[in-house]
């Protein structure tokens, strides 16, 4: 997955403030990295198991759609586990 | 849990059959208990009849830290499980912080003991003297502790150390296969919820493209508001959109396990 180069250097840097909420949000959550990538894929997500690692090491950049599915299934799998 | 020989054995004998095959009888627990709780529930007994002598019974309990959070997940009796729910209620303890900092703890008298005071006081009140707090080294893969509470001061000797740490280390190669087995179908599992799910939010991304004439990400970015707006699950989202459309309730996958 290569990394959005349309965005100016704000919308990058803000994207890699998101980045670095949603690795905090990862690690505060202990859940497996395969529980959130399954779940991730299964509301439509498109990078691998090896991508969303390196996003979640604040490694790599992706495209604002896929952000915006890993922040969603990080949110609804939390919400299970309070269940 | 029967010996290979055929032989009866008397509640006792589960004592009996860890002395004499402990890695058998593991073995077998592994079997008969293919889920966590069953095989923690049965190790509580074990441990509990195996180190029990007349005159001094010992209960057994098992913490377990799930997302840091420590659970009491087993025990051989009641009391156990309610001293061990009082330590993680608690904070802190003999078996806590047995189980951070992985190393055996023994409580040779708790009437003496000058750290953990105010779970100490309350164990003293439910008539427990002496504590064991045994790790069980999953490598890794989980953590958890076996607890063991004597009414006697001094009840553990250095032998029933010896014995429930050796003991510890042949249930935690067991729970290590038990928590791969779990792994792997809970990851079946999980694979096969998102294949369902993925179908439906598939057919309701589409159908939002054809709506709006829009592309694949600005519908997953309509979905995806809706779902955080409303608080409602993407998929079930697009469940609605689904239904909405064409009134279908139920779209299902078929795919070879």
């Amino acid at each position: 997955m290569t990394a959005d180069w349309t965005r100016g250097p704000d919308q990058q840097l803000e994207a890699d403030e998101e980045r670095h909420g949603a690795a905090e949000r990862f690690r505060d959550a202990d859940f497996p990295l395969m529980k959130l990538w399954t779940y991730y894929y299964g509301i439509g997500g498109d990078v691998d198991e090896v991508s969303l690692d390196a996003y979640l090491n604040e490694a790599l950049r992706l495209p604002a759609a896929q952000v915006g599915l890993i922040k969603t299934a990080m949110t609804e799998l939390a919400g299970d586990d309070d269940r | 849990m029967t010996g290979n020989d055929g032989q009866a054995q008397e509640p006792d004998g589960l004592a009996q059959a860890a002395d004499t095959d402990p890695v058998h009888s593991f073995q077998q627990m592994v079997l008969e208990n293919p889920d966590i709780k069953g095989f923690l529930a049965e190790l509580a007994l074990l441990a509990a009849a195996r180190l029990s002598v007349p005159g001094n019974s010992i209960h057994a309990g098992v913490t377990v830290l799930r997302r840091k959070k420590p659970e009491a997940v087993a025990a051989s009796d009641a009391a156990a499980r309610a001293l061990d729910e009082l330590q993680n209620g608690f904070g802190d303890g003999p078996c806590l912080t047995a189980l951070r900092h992985r190393t055996t703890i023994l409580v040779p008298d708790l009437t003496a003991e000058s750290r953990w005071a105010p779970y100490v006081q309350t164990a003293v009140d439910h008539g427990v003297a002496s504590i064991l707090a045994v790790p069980l080294d999953l490598a890794g893969d989980a953590e958890a502790v076996l607890n063991l509470y004597s009414g006697c001061s001094h009840g553990f000797s250095g032998e029933d150390i010896t014995s429930a740490e050796a003991f510890a280390g042949q249930a935690a190669s067991s729970l290590r296969l038990i928590l791969r087995i779990t792994q792997l179908s809970d990851a079946r599992n999980d694979l096969s919820a998102a294949m369902h799910s993925r179908t439906v939010i598939d057919m309701a991304v589409g159908a939002v493209m054809a709506q709006n004439r829009c592309d694949r990400d600005t519908a997953f970015s309509i979905l995806t508001r809706a779902s955080s707006t409303r608080n409602v699950k993407l998929r079930d989202v697009a469940a609605t959109v689904i239904t909405s459309i064409s009134g279908e309730e139920h779209i299902t996958t078929h795919f070879d396990e």
